[in-house]
C-alpha cells in the first residue's frame, strides 16, 4: 500500500495509520474465518445464519461500544455487564406494565446514573478505575437483587418487542441500531472536541490536565456515556427475551472487553477506536457461531477467546502498532 | 510501617507513622470488629475467628502472589482459573492413583508454566497485563472444565483432606502455610535482589532497563511466582470441599485483587507491600463474615460489599493527596 | 449471712453467670422462636423465590423464625461453604439445605453435623452426611416420564434437541439420565445435539439461536429447566417456527405456565419448590419438636399440560400449602 493512499484512506475514514492498520487486519482474519466456516458447515453462509449473527454482533457491540471509549481513556468500566443487568430490570418493570416511553427512559437514565457515579468516584474520589467501577459492579447487582427479589419479569408489548425481534427493511432493528450508534460514536470520537479530548486523556493523562482541557468532566462523561449505552444493550436484551432477571448481566462483561481487546483498542489508553470494537465484536460473534454450528462443546469457549484475545493482541505488537504507552 | 517501598519516609514517630501511613484496610477491619464485637456474641468467640481465618487463607496466598504482580504495575487475571486448572489436575492425578507428590507437583508445574507464558508475553513482547492474562483465563478455565466436562472431581483419598484439616501444634495447616507463604514473600521482596527489582519494575523501569540489567527474567519470574502459589492455594480450596470443582476459583482473582488494592498497593508506580494485602485480606473475609452473623440480606450484602470497597480505597486515596 | 447480702449474692451471681452466657447466646436461649436457616442457592432464579415463599409460608403457620440464606454470587461453591460455617457458628434450630453442589458441600454439612445442628436436605439429595429427611423429587423419574410423555404425542419419532443445566449439578445429571432412558426406549426419537445451558436464560437462548441455523428442522426441545425453556421458546417464535417445535421444561414457574397456556409452551412438571420448601420446613418443626417424620419424602411427578394448566398458574403466594399427611408415609 503506497503512502499516498494510505493518507487517502486515513484521511477518508478519519483512521490514522495504526487504527487502519488493526481494522483492515482484523477485517482480513474476519474473512479468513468466514470463508473456513462457510466451508465446514453448509448452515453458515445461508441468509437467515448471517442474519442472526449480525443480530448477536450488534448486541455485543452496543455493550463494548461505551467500555471502548471508557478504554481510550487508559480507564475500564467492569461495571458494563451489572449496569446493564439493573437497567434491564427497572425498565422492564416498568414497560411491562405498560409505560413504555418511560419505561425505555429509565433504562438510560438508570444507565447515565451509574456512569457518572463511576465518573465522579475515578475522578474527584481519585479512586482507580479498576477498584472504583468493581465496586459498582457489586453495588448494581446488589440493587439488582434488590428491585426483583428474585422474579423474572416476563411478557412486554409487542410495540416495544418490536426493538429486539423486529425488521427495519431487510435488517434486524438491533443491527440498525448498532450502525446507527457506530457511525455517532465514530464521529464524536474523530470531529468533535470531547473525542479528541478522549484520546488526549487516554494518551498522555499529565500533558491533558497541564493544557487546561476540564479533564474531571471528560472523563465523568466518558462513564456517563459508558452506563448509558449499557442501558441502550438492555433495552435491546429485554426485547429479544421478553423477559428481564437480575442475573442477567452476569456473564457480559469478560465477552464485552475481549470484543475491545480483539478490536485492537489498548487498555494503555490512547490507541484504537469504535471501528475496532465493531470488527471485534463480528469476530466474536462468527466465532461463537461458528463452534455452535459445528458442535464443539461449549466448555471450549472461553478457551477459544482467550487465545483469539492473546493472538490479535500479539499480532499488533509484532506488526509494530503503538499498544505500548510511551513512558 | 516502614519497608524497602518507603525510603525516603523520614521517621519521626514510627508509631504516628504507621498509623498515618496504615492502609484504609486497617481502619475497616478495626472499625468491623468494633461494630461486630458489639451487635453480634458471636464475632469473637473462638470458633468464629477460626473459621475466618481458614476462610481467607486462600485468598490471603493467592493475594501474596497478586502483590507482587501489580508492584510491578501489572495484573493477573488468570489466577482465579488457574487456581481451579490446579487444583483439578492435582485431583485427577490422584484419585487415577498416582503417588501424591507426582499429583502436587504436576500442579505446581501447570501453574508455573502458565505464569510464565503470562511473564513472557507481558515482559517480552510488551503486551498489556490485563488483556495477557484476560487470554490465559478463559484458556485455564477451557482446559480445567474440558478435563472433568464440567463435573467436579471427587472420591479423592481420605489423606487429602489433610490439607485443610491437618493440624500441627494445634494451628491448622492452611494458616502454616499463610504465614509460610508470607514468610517466604517477605524474603524474596525485602531481603533478595529479585525484591528489589520487582519494586524497580514497578517504579522506575526505563532506568532498569537502561542499565542493562536482565530485567525481563526477573519480570517472568514475579508471573510464575503467582501461578505457583496460586497451585499451592488449589490444594487446599480442594481439600475444603473435598472436591476439585472446574470452576471454583472464579472471581477469586478479583476480590486478591481488591484485598491488594485495600491494603494500600497501588496499581502505579510500584508502591505497596504484602503487609497491607494480609490486612487487605482480613478485612474482606471479616466484612463477609461480619455481614452473614448480622443476619443481612443476601441482596443488600452485595451492595454493601461494593459500598464499602470504594469507601476503603477512597479513603486511602483521600489521605494521599493529604499526605 | 443475713437477707441482704444473700440477695446481693444471688443478683451477684446471676448476673455473672447471664454476662458470661452472653457469648454463647444462641437463638433457643434467648427466648425468641425458633430460628430455621433456609438455604437457596442463589437470588436470581425465580424457582429459589418459589422456595422461600413456601418456606416462609410453613414458618409462619408453625411459630417460627425462616431466615433465607443465598451465597451473593449465584452458585457460587466456596460461598455457600463459607455461609454454612457462619451459620454455625450462629447455631439456629435447624438447617433447611440446598447444596449449590452436592459433593462439595458435603464437608461443611459434616461440620453442621458434629455442631449437632439438624440438617433437613431438599431438592438436591447429599450423601455421607446425616440428615433429619429428603425432601425433593425424583428429577431422573420426572425428566423421564415428561420426555415419555413427549415422545408419545410426537407418534414416538422426531428430531430432538436437549439442552443440559449446570453440568455439575446432581439435578442436572439426573435429569440426563431420565432423558437418555426415555430415548433409548423411544427408537424413533433422533437427538440432534446436547448442549448446557446452564440453567439460566440468556446463554440458553444464546447457544439455541445457534443451534436453530444448525438443525433448520428441530421438532422438540427437551430442556432441563422452566427459565431456559421459555427463552426457548421465545426464540422459535421470533424466527417463526413457534408452531412447529414443541418445548418442554422442569418447574412450573409462573411464566412457564403462562407461555403454555398461550400455546408457546408444550409442557412442563410441576417441580414445586414452593411445596418441598413448605415440606422441609415442616419437617424441621416436627422434628425439633419431637414428632414423627419420614426418611425420605419424594414429591410425585405432575406434567403441566394445556389440558390442566389452569390449576397451576396460581402465583407462590397464593398457592395452597401441601398437605403433610399425603407425604407422611414417605411417598405420595
Amino acid at each position: 500500500m503506497s503512502v499516498e493512499s494510505v493518507k487517502i484512506y486515513s484521511r477518508w475514514t478519519s483512521l490514522d495509520s495504526d487504527q487502519l492498520f488493526v481494522v483492515i487486519s482484523r477485517l482480513i482474519a474476519l474473512a479468513l474465518l468466514i470463508t473456513a466456516l462457510s466451508l465446514l458447515s453448509p448452515h453458515f453462509l445461508t441468509w437467515s445464519n448471517l442474519i442472526n449473527v449480525l443480530r448477536q454482533a450488534s448486541l455485543q457491540f452496543m455493550m463494548s461500544a461505551g467500555l471502548t471509549i471508557v478504554v481510550l481513556t487508559g480507564g475500564i468500566d467492569l461495571s458494563v455487564g451489572a449496569i446493564l443487568g439493573l437497567s434491564a430490570c427497572i425498565s422492564a418493570s416498568l414497560i411491562s406494565s405498560g409505560y413504555v416511553v418511560i419505561g425505555i427512559g429509565s433504562a438510560l437514565l438508570a444507565g447515565a446514573v451509574c456512569g457518572v457515579v463511576n465518573g465522579v468516584i475515578v475522578t474527584i474520589a481519585r479512586i482507580p478505575p479498576f477498584i472504583a467501577t468493581y465496586g459498582m459492579l457489586w453495588i448494581a447487582f446488589g440493587l439488582g437483587y434488590v428491585f426483583m427479589k428474585g422474579e423474572v419479569i416476563y411478557g412486554l408489548p409487542d410495540t416495544f418487542r418490536f426493538i429486539g425481534a423486529g425488521f427495519v427493511g431487510f435488517l434486524p432493528v438491533p443491527v440498525t441500531v448498532a450502525l446507527v450508534l457506530l457511525l455517532v460514536l465514530h464521529l464524536m470520537l474523530h470531529k468533535t472536541v470531547l473525542g479528541r479530548s478522549i484520546y488526549a486523556i487516554g494518551g498522555n493523562p499529565d500533558a491533558a490536565r497541564l493544557s487546561g482541557m476540564p479533564v474531571t468532566q471528560r472523563l465523568i462523561s466518558v462513564y456517563a456515556l459508558s452506563g448509558l449505552l449499557a442501558g441502550v444493550a438492555a433495552l435491546v436484551v429485554i426485547a429479544r427475551l421478553n423477559a428481564a432477571d437480575s442475573g442477567l448481566g452476569e456473564d457480559l462483561l469478560l465477552p464485552a472487553i475481549a470484543a475491545v481487546c480483539l478490536g485492537g483498542t489498548s487498555l494503555f489508553g490512547g490507541v484504537g477506536g469504535i471501528m475496532g470494537t465493531a470488527v471485534g465484536s463480528l469476530i466474536l460473534a462468527f466465532i461463537l457461531n461458528g463452534m455452535n454450528l459445528l458442535g464443539v462443546q461449549t466448555f471450549w469457549q472461553s478457551g477459544v477467546m482467550g487465545t483469539i484475545i492473546l493472538i490479535s493482541v500479539l499480532v499488533d505488537q509484532l506488526g509494530g502498532t503503538r499498544l505500548v504507552r510511551q513512558q | 510501617m516502614t519497608d524497602a517501598a518507603h525510603p525516603q519516609v523520614v521517621s519521626r514517630s514510627p508509631i504516628l507513622d504507621a498509623v498515618v501511613q496504615a492502609p484504609g484496610a486497617l481502619y475497616l477491619l478495626a472499625i468491623l470488629s468494633g461494630v461486630l464485637a458489639i451487635w453480634t456474641p458471636n464475632f469473637f468467640s473462638t470458633a468464629n475467628l477460626a473459621n475466618v481465618a481458614l476462610q481467607v487463607a486462600v485468598l490471603t496466598i493467592v493475594a501474596l502472589g497478586m502483590t507482587l504482580v501489580i508492584l510491578t504495575e501489572g495484573i493477573d487475571l488468570s489466577l482465579g482459573p488457574l487456581l481451579g486448572l490446579c487444583g483439578v489436575t492435582a485431583a485427577l492425578l490422584v484419585t487415577a492413583g498416582y503417588p501424591l507428590p507426582v499429583a502436587i507437583g504436576s500442579a505446581l508445574v501447570i501453574g508455573m508454566i502458565f505464569g510464565a507464558v503470562n511473564g513472557t508475553l507481558v515482559a517480552v513482547f510488551g503486551m498489556p497485563p490485563f488483556v495477557v492474562t484476560l487470554g490465559t483465563f478463559g484458556i485455564a478455565q477451557s482446559i480445567a472444565t474440558v478435563l472433568t466436562k464440567g463435573d467436579s472431581v471427587t472420591s479423592l483419598p481420605a489423606y487429602y483432606r489433610w490439607f485443610n484439616d491437618g493440624v500441627f501444634f494445634g494451628i491448622p495447616v492452611p494458616i502454616w502455610t499463610t504465614l509460610a507463604a508470607f514468610a517466604l514473600t517477605w524474603f524474596l521482596l525485602y531481603r533478595t535482589k529479585f525484591g528489589r527489582y520487582v519494586f524497580a519494575i514497578g517504579g522506575n523501569r526505563r532506568a532498569l532497563i537502561l542499565s542493562g540489567t536482565r530485567v525481563n527474567a526477573y519480570h517472568i519470574a514475579v508471573y510464575i511466582y503467582a501461578g505457583l502459589l496460586a497451585g499451592i492455594a488449589s490444594f487446599i480450596m480442594t481439600a475444603r470441599m473435598n472436591a476439585a470443582h472446574p470452576t471454583i476459583g472464579l472471581g477469586l482473582e478479583f476480590d486478591a485483587i481488591a484485598a491488594v488494592i485495600l491494603g494500600g498497593t497501588s496499581f502505579e508506580k510500584g508502591r505497596g507491600g504484602i503487609v497491607g494485602t494480609v490486612i487487605g485480606a482480613l478485612a474482606v473475609g471479616v466484612l463477609r463474615n461480619g455481614l452473614n452473623l448480622l443476619g443481612v440480606g443476601t441482596e443488600w450484602q452485595v451492595a454493601i460489599v461494593g459500598i464499602v470497597i470504594i469507601f476503603a480505597v477512597g479513603l486511602d486515596s483521600m489521605r494521599k493527596l493529604n499526605a | 449471712m443475713d437477707r441482704r447480702t444473700f440477695v446481693k449474692a444471688t443478683l451477684g451471681a446471676g448476673s455473672a453467670t447471664a454476662l458470661g452466657a452472653l457469648p454463647q447466646l444462641t437463638y433457643a436461649q434467648a427466648g425468641k422462636p425458633a430460628t430455621i436457616a433456609f438455604f437457596v442457592k442463589n437470588v436470581t432464579n425465580p424457582f429459589w423465590k418459589a422456595c422461600r415463599i413456601g418456606a416462609e409460608k410453613a414458618g409462619k403457620a408453625l411459630g417460627v423464625t425462616v431466615e433465607t440464606v443465598a451465597p451473593t454470587k449465584p452458585d457460587n461453591i466456596e460461598e455457600q461453604t463459607r455461609l454454612v460455617e457462619d451459620w454455625i457458628v450462629k447455631k439456629p434450630d435447624a438447617f433447611v439445605f440446598v447444596p449449590v453442589d452436592y459433593k462439595a458441600l458435603v464437608p461443611s454439612i459434616q461440620k453442621a453435623n458434629t455442631a449437632g445442628i439438624p440438617i433437613i436436605n431438599y431438592n438436591n439429595k447429599m450423601t455421607d452426611v446425616n440428615v433429619v429427611t429428603y425432601v425433593g423429587s425424583d428429577d431422573e423419574v420426572m425428566e423421564y416420564e415428561i420426555c415419555k410423555d413427549l415422545f408419545k404425542s410426537m407418534g414416538g419419532k422426531g428430531k430432538v434437541v436437549h439442552i443440559d443445566g449446570v453440568p455439575a449439578a446432581i439435578t442436572a445429571q439426573a435429569r440426563k439420565r431420565g432423558f437418555e432412558r426415555a430415548v433409548k426406549e423411544t427408537p424413533g426419537i433422533e437427538v440432534l445435539a446436547s448442549q448446557p445451558g446452564n440453567y439460566r436464560r440468556l446463554p440458553a437462548v444464546q447457544v439455541f439461536e445457534n443451534l436453530m441455523q444448525r438443525f433448520p428442522v428441530i421438532d422438540a426441545v427437551v430442556s432441563a429447566n422452566d427459565d431456559m425453556a421459555v427463552g426457548i421458546a421465545e426464540a422459535l417464535a421470533a424466527a417463526g417456527r413457534g408452531g412447529k417445535t414443541k418445548v418442554i421444561g422442569i418447574d412450573g414457574i409462573p411464566d412457564a405456565t403462562a407461555a403454555i397456556a398461550a400455546g408457546k409452551m408444550f409442557a412442563t412438571a410441576d417441580f414445586s419448590g414452593h411445596d418441598q420448601a413448605y415440606l422441609a420446613v415442616t419437617a424441621a418443626v416436627r422434628n425439633l419438636r419431637g414428632q414423627p417424620v419420614p426418611k425420605e419424602m419424594i414429591l410425585p411427578v405432575v406434567i403441566v399440560n394445556k389440558d390442566n394448566v389452569n390449576r397451576f398458574m396460581k402465583t407462590p403466594e397464593d398457592r395452597d400449602p401441601p398437605d403433610w399427611n399425603t407425604y407422611a408415609s414417605g411417598k405420595a
